[in-house]
Order: structure tokens, then sequence, then C-alpha cells
């Protein structure tokens, strides 16, 4: 069970993040293409002819199902479609039917009837009926949210008047709806000569006709509506619906108040950087000059730093805010504002602006393609286009036209999505594009286009004699030109520019975060900078993070990640062991549980310095855990089990001389070579020989008599029976005893293969080879299986570990009766350096462990090969 | 001796200079060059998104300077933007916040960073910005002395990788115009004239030449010229 949801785990994730695989989803399309809640999937799409009964409209399309959606759309791209919450549908009635297909007439809860009819097979038509019939029951409970939610909306007090239960005294019950700052400190611009009165009444007639809000029909006529720009008392609302965040907003009731209360007086790096913009956002704006202004920007730019941590807060988002709440009341703009960053938007504001500069690239692409010849010139003259655009794309325009224009811009944005921030972008270099031409410097180019905002208002054409085309202003000249002759910039081209342009933005962005982070490291030792770059790698690689360029990842390595990095440097890291604990808790110095970029930089550096005398202190101090210049009993075992984990990957220099040891993973293979098993035996015997010199030199922790004189015992003394007895005595748990460092080292020293292991092989151990696989080649099919096998690896390893463990302690509690039985007879077979296995003595036990281990992973080795791809 | 100059050049070669400024989110960026190029301070100037452009002559004895200012966003998250801005930049301002510790490990950061990947001639000026929050010697008993990092401090740092130091204060003009006086003078020959571009080229006079700013809305450039 846990195998195949880790593989559709890891499936999810590499759809998610792999920059070379980017089919989104049917579900994925579906949710992008309406706006819907990105918990949405399609549930179930037929055939459909719609019409509805008051007037005379009819259209072929497809109607859509999900959890709590009903969506149609026309055959007839975008001539009519409409987005429905399953809570705002009031009937449905079976019509009857002369065929054997049947319809369905629907009526809403404002009073609009419109009928469906299915065409198709009888059997998915049935099919699509329950379903629909199952998700209206499940969205009953929520109808009852639905009165409060209304009251939000200005259509609804708008018209209110006619609602469908007849003409009542309704509206003077009813609140005026939270608005925009606009609202109390007027809506920018001249409402007489935006002729405001006339588009709110064109649009009362519209929604009279064709529903409002949650309910409404989208006609061809309703995007012209929005083209034309939208009535300041609407513009809000018409927003949170083109842009999908309504549906958000009626999702989640109550969470914009609710993450208010959570975190309260709680504050972040994101409301530090808030703070400091507060009094910087479109302060012209008299609301911006005043308290009320700016607690409202506050509070919705300080919620979404704690909705989207990941986010947090981006400069220019206070710019599109503040722009947002002039139409819209706190919560509305709170979920546009989600909308914005989460899906129409994504990775814009993030912390590595990844988005922003993919677009720019995307951008430029577009000018080369659309405009060759200003591309030329600005290539030639060394301007770079994105320093003019960036704040363009950035802010929504809103920074950089007066505000009126500004906003006529968002009106289609919210509509059509960002490629008409592309559409608008070409059209602005296209009608300059004459002067742009005669000038080759930055400040030039910057002050035409700077010139060009300020006279949006004027007249395009001002010696026109015609009086119409003089009338028209160079706004509405670049709105054509943007939206007819670019009408060519779809969707599908910038989603193709993306994929194109994606990995080279990805490279820039993660090279210069690799560049920045290696040029910032300190206490690098003796590490190259080669060295520190491939550790870089690795480093993120056994994080398993998608690629950094796409945003924030973890930067702190748990001990899972850590064994996978130094099973990446090393031959014998290959599984989990208490040594490679130590390890990790030695380089955590700051006590984080996790270990940095740094740590892990300092802590190698420090442990991959070929110095025999520090690398023994170093070993040494790993066991002395309380740091008191002692190791007990139980650390002197552990000791020898460390050197045994790291040994039995290792072969001594004695018997591998000149050979090519390359393949890190030789233990891997099927079967060790036969040289290895000799080297691995070579390390046994000096292993062992080092316990039982360890705890011969030990001193017993309570001083006695003749504490003193044992010290003095020379190395070489070891043929003294009575010594033995000593050694033997000295596994009695009874008498607590313990090594210094330089009992340590002179035990060390005593063995030539321990000797030259601290002196070069445990540093020559660790190789930082560069990592295979960039992380731009993760998330290939190879990659995914490879993982999925070191995770079952792990899972193996662990388990292992644990009955590992269980049988350790079962010998020790053996090894312990062994010892004492030992005291009282002293037949004890003394030549620990015997060949034989069945003579080995008690205290080796733990040594033979390790053995079995090695066996272990063997066997498991040779019965994981087949689960690999070919 | 050297002054700054707006009037119609004198007959001196006129030579244009990229300068970029770098640094911390809010340590005075914006405020320095705003105080350089219109000899003004704003409480709640608008936050620089990706970068603004400004220019300002500089007249020196024997040539004049028309530096083009490349302010850039100081938020931590556009920093991997700063590489197009100071693509080809013959000096840069390096600003830290004398009140911020902090603000003086990301400089050190910046200054790395132009060493590595900037033009190799790059004359950098390392500038300790709020100098008029500083109180030292109790002058003002009034005020506590807010200076965190000292002369010293920004002295050394400076004169071990080669910068120019200066600590300056946006807000009283104190240094200000000496910055860039120093970095004028600074400017190798060679590099000016490899660069070549000689200012208001094409006949864009008046408007070229003036105030131009990415992020100040329209409406308030008609203040132009240059007023130090």
């Amino acid at each position: 069970m846990s195998l195949l949801s880790t593989i559709r785990n890891k499936a999810a994730a590499l759809t998610l993040f792999d920059p070379n695989n980017e089919r989104r989803s049917r579900d994925e399309i579906f949710r992008q293409t309406y706006r819907l809640p990105t918990n949405s999937t399609l549930q179930a799409s037929i055939s459909t002819e719609f019409s509805i009964e008051s007037s005379a409209l009819y259209f072929p399309g497809k109607l859509l199902l999900s959890e709590a959606y009903l969506v149609f759309d026309s055959i007839e791209s975008r001539s009519c479609y409409f987005v429905m919450p399953l809570v705002a549908i009031r009937r449905v009635e079976r019509l009857a039917s002369k065929t054997y297909l049947f319809a369905l007439t629907i009526q809403t809860l404002h009073g609009l009837k419109f009928n469906l009819q299915f065409v198709g097979l009888r059997s998915q038509i049935e099919h699509f009926c329950d379903q629909l019939k199952q998700n209206l029951r499940s969205n009953v409970s929520d109808m009852r949210l639905l009165r409060k939610f209304l009251s939000t909306l200005y259509s609804e007090y708008m018209l209110s008047d006619m609602s469908p239960t007849g003409p009542d005294s309704k509206r003077d019950s009813m609140a005026v709806p939270p608005g925009g700052l606009g609202q109390i400190f007027k809506y920018p611009g001249d409402a007489r000569k935006l002729r405001d009165k006339s588009k709110l009444r064109l649009w009362a007639e519209y929604m009279r006709d064709h529903g409002r809000n949650l309910t409404l029909i989208r006609l061809p006529t309703f995007q012209k509506l929005i083209r034309v720009g939208l009535p300041t008392r609407l513009r809000g609302e018409i927003w949170e619906l083109t842009s999908g965040s309504i549906y958000l907003r009626l999702a989640n009731p109550n969470l914009y108040q609710s993450l208010q209360k959570e975190y309260a007086g709680r504050t972040s790096l994101a409301i530090e950087e808030i703070e400091k913009d507060l009094n910087r956002s479109l302060p012209e704006y008299p609301a911006y000059q005043s308290e009320e202004g700016i607690e409202r920007l506050r509070r919705v730019l300080t919620m979404y730093s704690w909705r989207n941590e990941s986010v947090g807060y981006c400069q220019a988002m206070n710019i599109v805010v503040a722009a947002l709440l002039i139409y819209m009341s706190e919560e509305q703009a709170f979920w546009c504002l989600s909308m914005l960053c989460d899906q129409l938007l994504p990775g814009y504001y993030s912390q590595t602006m990844y988005g922003t500069l993919l677009d720019q690239r995307v951008f430029e692409a577009l000018v080369e393609k659309t405009m060759p010849i200003l591309w030329e010139h600005l290539v030639k003259s060394d301007i770079q286009l994105s320093v003019v655009s960036l704040p363009w794309f950035l802010s929504l325009y809103v920074n950089s036209m007066p505000l009126t224009f500004a906003f006529r811009v968002l009106d289609v944005f919210f509509l059509e999505g960002p490629k008409v921030l592309f559409q608008i972008g070409l059209a602005i270099l296209r009608i300059n594009g004459e002067e742009l031409l005669d000038v080759s410097d930055d400040g030039s180019f910057i002050s035409i286009l700077k010139d060009y905002f300020s006279r949006l208002g004027d007249s395009a054409h001002p010696t026109s004699k015609n009086d119409k085309l003089r009338e028209v202003t160079k706004f509405q000249e670049l709105m054509v030109v943007a939206f007819k002759e670019f009408s060519v910039i779809t969707e599908d081209i910038i989603t193709e520019q993306r994929q194109k342009h994606k990995n080279h933005v990805l490279d820039g962005i993660e090279s210069f975060a690799k560049r920045t982070q290696l040029r910032n490291l300190h206490k690098t030792g003796h590490l190259s900078q080669t060295d520190l770059s491939n550790i870089y790698d690795r480093f993120f690689q056994a994080l398993q993070s998608a690629r950094l360029g796409l945003g924030p990842t973890k930067t702190l390595m748990d001990m899972e990640s850590f064994q996978i990095f130094m099973q990446g440097i090393t031959k014998w890291a290959d599984e989990p062991h208490d040594f490679l604990a130590r390890l990790f808790h030695r380089w955590d110095v700051e006590l984080r549980g996790g270990l940095s970029l740094q740590d892990v930089v300092t802590g190698l550096g420090s442990i991959m310095e070929e110095d025999i005398m520090n690398s023994m202190a170093y070993f040494f101090e790993l066991y002395d855990e309380d740091g008191d210049g002692k190791v007990d009993r139980e650390g002197i075992l552990q000791m020898s089990e460390g050197l045994l984990y790291i040994t039995r990957r290792l072969t001594t220099k004695k018997l591998l001389e000149g050979e090519d040891k390359s393949p890190q993973f030789t233990s891997n293979s099927a079967s060790p070579p036969p040289g290895q098993a000799e080297a691995s035996v070579d390390y046994l015997s000096s292993i062992s020989a080092f316990i039982r010199r360890a705890f011969e030199y030990a001193t017993p922790d309570v001083a006695e008599g003749d504490a003193y004189s044992e010290k003095l015992i020379p190395v070489d003394s070891t043929s003294s029976s009575n010594n033995k007895v000593k050694a033997n005595a000295a596994l009695d748990p009874n008498h607590p005893l313990h090594i210094t460092l330089p009992t340590f080292r002179m035990v060390v020293l005593a063995d030539e293969a321990l000797e030259h292991f601290f002196a070069h092989d445990f540093a020559a151990s660790m190789k930082l080879e560069p990592a295979k696989g960039t992380l731009r080649e993760k998330g290939t099919l190879r990659e995914l299986f490879d993982s999925l096998v070191s995770d079952s690896m792990r899972v193996a390893g662990e388990v292992k570990r644990r009955i590992d463990e269980m049988e350790r302690q079962a010998r020790e509690q053996q090894a312990r009766e062994d010892a004492a039985a030992a005291r009282t007879s002293n037949q004890q077979q003394q030549d620990d350096d015997d060949d034989d296995d069945d003579n080995v003595r008690e205290k080796d036990r733990d040594i033979l462990t390790g053995l079995e281990i090695e066996g272990v992973v063997d066997v498991q080795d040779r019965n994981r090969l087949p689960s690999r791809p070919a | 001796m050297s002054s700054l100059d707006s009037a119609p050049s004198a007959p001196k070669p006129t030579a244009s200079v990229k300068l970029v400024l770098l640094g911390e989110a809010a340590v005075g960026k914006s405020s320095l060059v705003l105080r350089f190029v219109s000899n003004d301070f704003q409480e709640n100037k608008e936050p620089t998104i990706g970068a603004a452009f400004l220019t300002q002559k500089c007249t020196l004895p024997n040539r004049t300077i028309k530096f083009e200012i490349w302010d850039t966003a100081g938020q931590e998250r556009f920093a991997s933007l700063a590489p197009m801005y100071y693509r080809n930049a013959q000096t840069a301002l390096v600003v830290y916040d004398l009140t911020k510790p902090t603000s003086l490990i990301k400089a050190r950061h910046w200054v790395n960073e132009l060493h590595a990947q900037a033009s190799p001639k790059i004359v950098i000026a390392l500038v300790g910005n709020k100098l008029d929050l500083c109180n030292e010697g109790g002058e003002n008993d009034e005020e506590e002395d807010r200076r965190k990092i000292s002369t010293e401090e920004g002295r050394k740092f400076a004169e071990e990788e080669g910068l120019l130091f200066f600590e300056t204060s946006a807000k009283t003009g104190a240094n200000v115009r000496d910055v860039f006086l120093a970095i004028a003078s600074k400017i190798p020959e060679e590099v000016v004239n490899k660069r070549g571009g000689v200012a208001g080229v094409k006949g864009r006079t008046g408007a070229g030449e003036g105030r131009v700013d990415l992020e100040s809305r329209s409406g308030e450039n008609n203040a132009g010229g240059c007023a130090c």
C-alpha cells in the first residue's frame, strides 16, 4: 500500500514540478479555464444544447460538472458560458420530451430559467444526471450561507427591487454592501467623463435578463461591457467574478475573519516588510493618507502573508492591493490577491520571482517575433527591455499608467487572463515603435514611454478632420492595437513560450542562488571551490527539493536526508547507523535538529582532512557524549561498531594496493569481490584487537589501589596472563571503566590498519564528486524509479536496524552473563587473530553482528535487483 | 573647485557613466539618489519595483560626467534581478544603514558579488547612510545615538576591499554630493571612452536628459532638470 501511494505522490510531485513535463492534467485545465477553486475536479461532461426561455437564445455546447459547480461552454468559443455554483440552483425539472433523449429546466436563485437539452447516449445522460442530483444534494447544506454572501454583492442591492419573489420592501431593509475605499474617498477619474451612470444602466439591463453574480450567463455582450470599462460601483464585484476569486470567497466563508483572530498580534519578517511599504502605496490617493485606508491595506497584505507564508510579501503587492481596495471590500481584495498570486500569476511574487523573470523572457521573445526590427535595434543599442517592462507586469500597469487607465487594463486582465499583460505591452511598443527606433540609450527609451503614459488621455489623432476620429484617445488606440493586432497572442502561445524558456530562466536563478550561497560560506577548511559546488548540489539533491528556482525549499537537512547525502559521497553510509547519527548531532552546532549547508560544509571540512591526530580526536569526541574526556564501556563498544560500520565497505591499502576502486557501491553488487571480503576480515581483526586493547588499558571509574599502575602498562606486555584476567574482568559491568583520548590514541596507533585508517582511509572514504544528474534531470521516469528504490532501501534499512538493535541488546545481555562466567573460569581462548570463526571470543560478538549486517545487506541487494528498471 | 551643474554643458567632453545602487531594503538608496538628483527628501517614497532610472550630470574641471543611475529594489527576493541592472555598470554605490548591523553584512555580500560578477574595473563606493540618526558624543542630549556600526568598521572594510568610503545622510544632505564627486573623479578616462556614450545623442534633448524615473507617477515629471 505504501509503495503504491509513494508512487502516486512522486508522480504527482513530478507533474507539478518537472519543467520538462508540463502536461497539465484534465482537472487542472478545467479549473484554470473556468477559474474554479483548486479542489474542483471534472466529474462528468456531456454535449448539451442550452437555451433561455425568455429570450430566443440557443447555443450548442458542453455541460461540465464538478463537485460544486455546473459549467456550460458553447462550441463556438466563449460565445456563451456560465459557471454556476450548485448552491445557486433553485429548481431542476425534467422536461417531457418527445425523443428518447431528455432535457432539464433549471431555475436559478435569481429566477432565471433555462433549458438544457442533452445530446448523447442515454446511459451517459443518466450518469450525468445522477451525478448532478447527488452533487446538488450534498450542496444543500451550504445554501443557508448564501443569504449572507449575497448581501455582500452590490448587484444584489442594485437589483433588489426586482426580486423573483415579487417587488417587496427588501431594498429598504437591505444594507448597502461593503465596498471599496472609493465609496468614502471618491473613485479616481471623472464619473461623468467615464459615463459611469450609463454603464451602470447597461449592466442593470444585462443582469435583469441574464442573471447576476453567481448565476450570470456570459454572452458576448458581457465581454463588450467589460471592454468599455466597468462602472465604479460594480467594478469590484465583476473583478472577483471574472477572476474567479468570488468562488474562493464563497467556498471559504469567514476564513478572512478567522485568520485575523488567529494571527492577531503576531509578527514575521513579511510583516516587517509590509510595514515599511504601507505609507508608500499609491500615496497620492487620499485613502492612503488616512488611517482607514492604511489599516485595510495592512490587514489584507498581512493576512495573505499568513495564509501563504511561502510567498509572504513581495514589493508591488502593496501597489496591486492598494488598487484593488479602491473598488473591493477587504475580504474581496484578500481573495482576489490569493487568486492573483496562486493561480493567475504563479511565481510572480514568490521568493525567487521566477514567474516574473520567466514572463519577461517570454515578453522579449514575443517582441522579437512580432517586431523584429525594433528588437534588433534594442539588441544593437544594448537596451534591456525588461528593465522597462518588469514593473509593468509586476504591478499590472498600476504603477505605470494613470490610475483610470490602469483599471481599464485590469478589467480586461481579470476576464481574459495574463495574456492581456503581454498584449498591452506589445501594443505600447508597437505604437511608440518609430520613436523608440530613434534612440539608443536606456534613459531616452524610458522617457519616451513615460511621456506616452502621461498622455494616454489625449487624442490619438489630434489633427484629424474627422470628429469621431479626433475623439479617440491614445488609450482607446492602445486597447484596439492590443486586442486586435495582437489577438494572435493567445494563452496557448504564452504557455508554449513559458515552457520553452523555463529551464533557462530557472538555471539563471539557481546559478545566482548557488553563487551567492557558496560565496557566503565560511569555515570551509581545505575544501576547494569545486568541492563546495559539489556539496551544494548534493545537499539540495538529498533534500529532494523541487527545482530551487521555483521557490523556497527546505534549507535544513534532517537525519534521513543526511544519510542520503552521506551515501552519495562515501562507500559506507548506505544505511543508517549510530555513527551517522553522532556525526549529525556533532554538526548540528546550533541545535536546530537539522543541518544547514554551512553546517555540512564545516563538518565535512573538519573530517575530510587527512590528519591523524585530528581524526582520532574527532572520532573520540563523537563518542564522548558529555564532553568529560572519557568514553565508558558502552561507548567503547559503540566506537568499535562505528569503526566496523565505516570499514565494512573499505578495503585496506595493504591488500588492494594499485587496484582501481572507482565504483562507489561495489558492495551493493550481487557478491562482494573476494579481495574485499578479505579486506573486511583484515579490519575486523584490527577492530577486535582495538576492543581488547581498549578494555585492557581502560581506567576503572572507581579509583582502586592499582588503577594508577595499570595505566602505565606498556603495550608489549599483553602476553602476561595476569593482564588477561584483568582484561576479561574489564567486561564486568560491575566495574565501570573508561578510556581517555590519550588511551584511545595509544590503542589506535598500536594497530597498523587502524593507524592507516585514521591517517588516511577515513578521510579518503569520502569523495566529493559531482552529483550524478543535475537537479534539472530530476523528474525523469528513471529518477522516479531510482528514488523509489532508494526509498524502499531506506525502509528495509530501518527495519533491519530495529531488528539488529533488539539482537544487539540480547547479545549484550549474553555477553555480560558470559563475562561473569569467564571470571570464574580461566579457560578462554586467547588468540584473537585466529581465522576460525568458531573460536571467536565472547566479546567479539558485536563485531560478528557487523558481519551479519553485511550478509543481510547483500542478500537484500540481490533480492532487490529485479525490481530495478532494466 | 568642482561642482555639480545642470546648465547646458560647457565645451568640456561629456561622458555617460552607468551607476548602480545596491543594498538592503530601506537603507535609503532611493533617498540618496533623490537628494543627489533633486536635492530633495521624502519620508514616504514608493518602494522601487525592479529598478528606477534617473540621470544627473556632474561637472569636473576637465570633463562632465552624466550619471545614468540605476536605483535597484532592496527587498531580498529582488536580488536575483540585480545582475540585469549592474550589467555594464562602471560604478556602484553599495549602501548600508549605520543603525542596522545586518545591512553591513548584506553590503559585504554585494561587494563580493560585484567583485566576482561585474566589470573588473568597476569603481565601488561603500556608503553608510542615515548619519542624521547618529548623535556622536552626545552633542545633542535629547536624542540618543542610534549608530550601531562604527566609522572604523566601515572604513576598515572599505580599505580591505579597495572601495571609496563615505558616511552620509540623505535626510540632511551631508556628504551626498561628495560621494558622487569622488566617484566621478575616480572613473578612469579609458573606461568612460570605452562605453563612449556621449550624452544627448540624436537630438533628444530636454525630456531625454531630464529626470526620468520609472516609478514615479506621471504628472510629477515636469519637475525636470537637476536641482543641485
